[in-house]
């Protein structure tokens, strides 16, 4: 039960110089997000894990495969089941200056998740705003308030009472401190996990900041071009990775110690093009480790001795290298 | 960088942005003169001949041809002059200033209406819908407003009617175009998406979201349609296909004048006057506005 | 490292003058940056970091009321006493160039990559024809490790990835051998795999040349690879400076405490984040003593004086009464 992706695929057609092509931008993912988890998709920008998104909250309908709530498919649903989908799965997005309508009230603005379901009387969805307000920590005067007159991190709170209002299940969070201060970062992140503990809620975290990623998710998923590369629990992940695009990624990321550099391969080129992605692996152009098989052969996912889930020759397959 | 502050209990600067543009009316950067301006050519309207000094129509060719009142041989009967019929200057001005702001009005709010409208259904749903409409947009955008006039002119009898007839089917693509351009960009907005993930239909997301935030745009390019509309009847009645006698235009005044002009200047350059200033002063409080309602400046 | 600093300033004040009010943006700094040497300065939005870079340039936004005053000397000389046809000419792109953060928007989309790093060479008239200049921008382009550079001239920006974008703009700002090189916040808008080809590709231009660099970001953890001292801002005042070991290992700013306590570090996984409360202050009415006591944890009563700069060995400086307790 609970929300799970299937052969989850996105393809785009786009107009290139050479006529038309297909961007591959989610391709046959799989993942459960097991309930009062936080599972996070990482990934470099263009890996499609913001589409994953769209696709969950069904701005995006896919191109193969499904996304499952409790079962059933989101595009097989009828419009009342989608309604209660809606009621149940909520998003934070991360640009807090874009995310709020500058023309309503922050009042307006929480109570449209209730007024889009039920009709409320003027007092129960005031009473409504005030808990909601009080939840994350705003005065109860903010209600009658406009966004521009708070700042960024005040604007993620509103964001937050909003995506709570129904009381939801799941939210996904996309990217939903990167865009605030750093010093205004720890502050919303606390009062993320706060309210996952008080309402027990699930979260489907998009993140590319990896020290973000370890500290809040308890699964995650690596995706590389479309695809998941590995996949299981955080702490297993973030202290032995496995496949070769998660070392890097691991690898790159700073640390506040000045003995610490981060290393990255020098033919680390970009990365590479979901357009014409390479063949077999899409990693093995830029894999320290490519062997021959891999550029033929894409390699499936497989789930480990240890638990996790990787998409790589040297792990599974009659060319494993190495076992987890 | 910014420069964020807790936000007090009563906030000092803000009013409710609500109305949009009453808000933040700061009079004290407002364009007096076009505004006055603007304000004189409405009076003269709605007054019409009542404030005309003279019968516009009045013939009295043994006034004709008096040159404005600073001028040697002019008069203070006739301000501005008389043309070649020995009609008032002035009066006929006057007078026409009520064809400029009826053709205005109407064509304003016809064109700026359909052309809104299909914008917005063009931008919202996209697909074949949208490709249809722009489609008929530029096969519009291809014949010149004046052919159009012409044509129409053929078929039908020349006047107000036709006037704004044509200027309807000429400006809507304008409207049209600009409103999509909008729609489509607001459409990707964080808070749409937001709206729809909240369960809102499509039509509450259309008036809460997409509505008032065109609102601004839609109100600057009506004020700036004005200059252009007043130019268009002008033209079209310069040429015989808009205002016929005995109704009264700048445009006609124009047409009437203009084989005067090298020894009766008056005749062709105190409409022409007026027309200019119209539609500066248009154009003035259309650039005005638009400062006035765009959010980013109401920051420092 | 020589003993007479390349980049010294003193006492910068950069205000600007609005309808509203004064935002005392950059309020009376000082530091110094040394050939081959890279001053890493840390803070957030509303530190002023951005304001000292644009001050030293003399690129304050025009129409906004700014005036700067104090001193900044490069090799000797007073920029803030050169006026806009000098700056031009003599300093801006040719002593001290700029990185700034959005690869996207530095580069203009419909010009060549090549009609765009040979600007430089012949606006500085290093070189004399267009050919000669064209092959100027391959070298530059080649030095900053991006392949094929003769075929890259003739594509335009949208045809690079947003890293590539970043070393042609590199590249643009390292043609006529600056003395300084400013980089704000050059690797904020990138990937953490192609922020660290960034940060190498700016090292290896720092020992090949020498140039003096200041790194501008909000985060702490970047300037363990390239910087050799950081000076931590906050509200428009440098709080703490000292090398990048002494405030790692031993920050003494409450501030900067908070800051390396309050991001999640990969490695250290802790059940919370200590949050600073509060917000930083309003630039336009700050208060008159330590700028961080409203929100400091350790805040005491005399702390409504400003503090001093206060040396505690090394070069390691820190405004705050803590400090000078022991």
């Amino acid at each position: 039960m609970g929300l799970e992706l299937r052969d989850l695929s996105k393809h785009f057609t786009v107009k290139t110089d050479r006529g038309r092509a297909t961007v591959r931008a989610v391709e046959k993912v799989n993942l459960e997000i097991p309930e009062g988890q936080t599972v996070a998709l990482v990934g470099e920008s263009g890996c499609g894990k913001t589409t994953i998104a769209k696709l969950v909250l069904k701005l995006e309908q896919p191109t193969f495969g499904a996304v499952n709530f409790d079962g059933k498919s989101l595009s097989e649903m009828s419009r009342s089941e989608i309604k209660d989908y809606r009621r149940q799965v909520q998003a934070v997005f991360q640009d807090p200056y874009a995310s709020l309508n500058p023309r309503l009230t922050v009042r307006r603005i929480i109570t449209e998740p209730i007024q889009a379901h039920y009709r409320h009387d003027r007092a129960t969805l005031n009473a409504r705003v005030a808990e909601l307000l009080d939840i994350v920590g705003l005065p109860a005067n903010a209600a009658d308030l406009y966004p521009h007159e708070f700042s960024g991190g005040q604007r993620q709170r509103i964001a937050i009472a909003r995506a709570l209002a129904l009381n939801p299940k799941i939210i996904i969070l996309d990217e939903p401190i990167s865009a605030l201060d750093v010093s205004i970062r720890a502050q919303v992140l606390n009062l993320l996990m706060d309210i996952q503990e008080k309402f027990g809620l699930t979260y489907l975290l998009i993140a590319h900041d990896l020290a973000l990623v370890e500290h809040l998710s308890t699964r995650v998923a690596v995706i590389y071009l479309g695809s998941v590369v590995e996949h299981g629990a955080s702490a297993q992940i973030f202290s032995a990775p496995q496949h070769p695009y998660t070392q890097a990624l691991l690898n790159a990321v700073p640390r506040p110690d000045p003995d610490y550099v981060p290393k990255a391969a020098e033919s680390f080129d970009d990365t590479g093009s979901a357009l014409e992605p390479p063949s077999g692996c899409k990693f093995h152009p830029r894999c320290p480790h490519v062997m021959a098989i891999c550029k033929t052969d894409n390699p499936a996912l497989t789930t480990m001795a240890d638990g996790r889930q990787a998409a790589c020759h040297l792990l599974s397959g009659p060319h494993a290298v190495r076992t987890a | 960088m910014s420069v964020t502050s807790a936000p007090t209990p009563a906030p000092a600067a803000a009013a409710p942005a609500v109305l949009p543009f009453m808000v933040r009316f700061r009079l004290k950067g407002a364009p007096w003169i076009p505004l006055s301006i603007l304000a004189m050519v409405v009076i003269a309207a709605i007054g019409g001949e009542s404030l005309t000094p003279h019968d516009p129509n009045g013939l009295n060719l043994a006034a004709s041809f008096k040159p404005p009142f600073w001028q040697e041989g002019g008069t203070s009967e006739y301000l501005l002059g008389t043309d070649n019929l020995g009609r008032d200057v002035l009066s006929r001005i006057i007078a026409g200033a009520r064809v400029s702001v009826i053709v205005s009005l109407y064509a304003i709010v016809f064109s700026g209406a359909i052309g809104t409208m299909l914008g917005i259904v063009a931008g919202y749903f996209g697909g074949i819908i949208d490709m249809i409409i722009v489609r008929i947009a530029e096969i519009k955008m291809a014949i010149p407003g004046l052919a159009l006039a012409l044509i129409f002119s053929a078929t039908m009898e020349p006047g107000l009617s036709t006037v704004i007839i044509v200027i309807v089917l000429t400006y809507w693509t304008w409207y049209a175009r600009i409103i999509r351009s909008e729609i489509l960009s607001l459409r990707e907005r964080d808070y749409v998406a937001f709206a729809k993930v909240a369960g809102c239909g499509s039509m509450t997301i259309f008036f809460r979201h997409l509505l008032p935030n065109i609102f601004n745009t839609l109100l600057v390019l009506m004020t700036l349609q004005v200059g252009q509309v007043i130019l268009f009847e002008a033209a079209l009645s310069f040429l015989g296909l808009g205002i016929q006698a005995p109704d009264t235009s700048w445009g006609l005044m124009l047409a009437d004048a203009r084989q005067y002009i090298t020894y009766a200047w008056w005749g062709i350059t105190m409409p022409g006057i007026a027309i200019m200033l119209t539609c500066l002063s248009s154009n003035l409080t259309g650039d005005w506005l638009r400062d006035l309602l765009d959010p980013k400046r109401r920051q420092l | 490292m020589t003993a007479v600093p390349l980049l010294k300033v003193e006492n910068l004040q950069t205000h600007l003058h609005l309808r509203r009010g004064v935002v005392k943006a950059v309020d009376g700094i000082s530091f110094e940056v040394h050939e081959g040497e890279t001053l890493g300065i840390v803070g957030e939005s509303g530190s002023g970091k951005t304001m000292t870079c644009l001050s030293i340039l003399q690129l304050l936004p025009t129409g906004g009321g700014g005036r700067m005053e104090g001193s900044v000397e490069l090799d000797g000389e007073n920029l803030l006493a050169l006026n806009e046809e000098q700056m031009a000419a003599r300093v801006r792109g040719q002593k001290v160039a700029m990185i700034s953060q959005d690869p996207m928007t530095s580069l203009n989309p419909v010009f060549t990559v090549g009609d765009q790093v040979s600007g430089p060479f012949l606006y500085h008239k290093l070189v004399k024809t267009v050919r000669e200049a064209l092959a100027a921008a391959a070298a530059g382009l080649r030095r900053v490790r991006i392949p094929s550079p003769e075929r890259r001239l003739k594509n335009y920006p949208h045809q690079f990835s947003g890293g590539m974008r970043q070393r042609v703009v590199t590249a643009m700002a390292i043609a006529c051998s600056p003395r300084l090189l400013i980089a704000d916040e050059p690797t904020t808008a990138l990937d953490v795999t192609i922020q660290v080809q960034i940060m190498s590709l700016l090292r290896g231009i720092q020992k090949d040349t020498n140039v003096g660099i200041i790194l501008i970001t909000h985060d702490l953890s970047i300037v363990a690879g390239l910087c050799h001292r950081i000076a931590v801002m906050y509200a428009g005042r440098i709080i703490e400076t000292g090398k990048v070991r002494d405030i790692y290992r031993n920050p003494q700013h409450p501030y900067t405490q908070a800051l390396l306590a309050a991001i999640p570090h990969l490695g250290q996984k802790r059940h919370r984040l200590a949050a600073i409360p509060g917000q930083p202050p309003n630039l336009m009415d700050l208060p008159k003593g330590c700028r961080f006591a409203p929100r400091c944890p350790k805040r005491m009563s005399v702390c409504d004086d400003y503090p001093p700069a206060i040396d505690t060995g090394g070069g390691h400086v820190v405004n705050c009464w803590l400090a000078a307790k022991q």
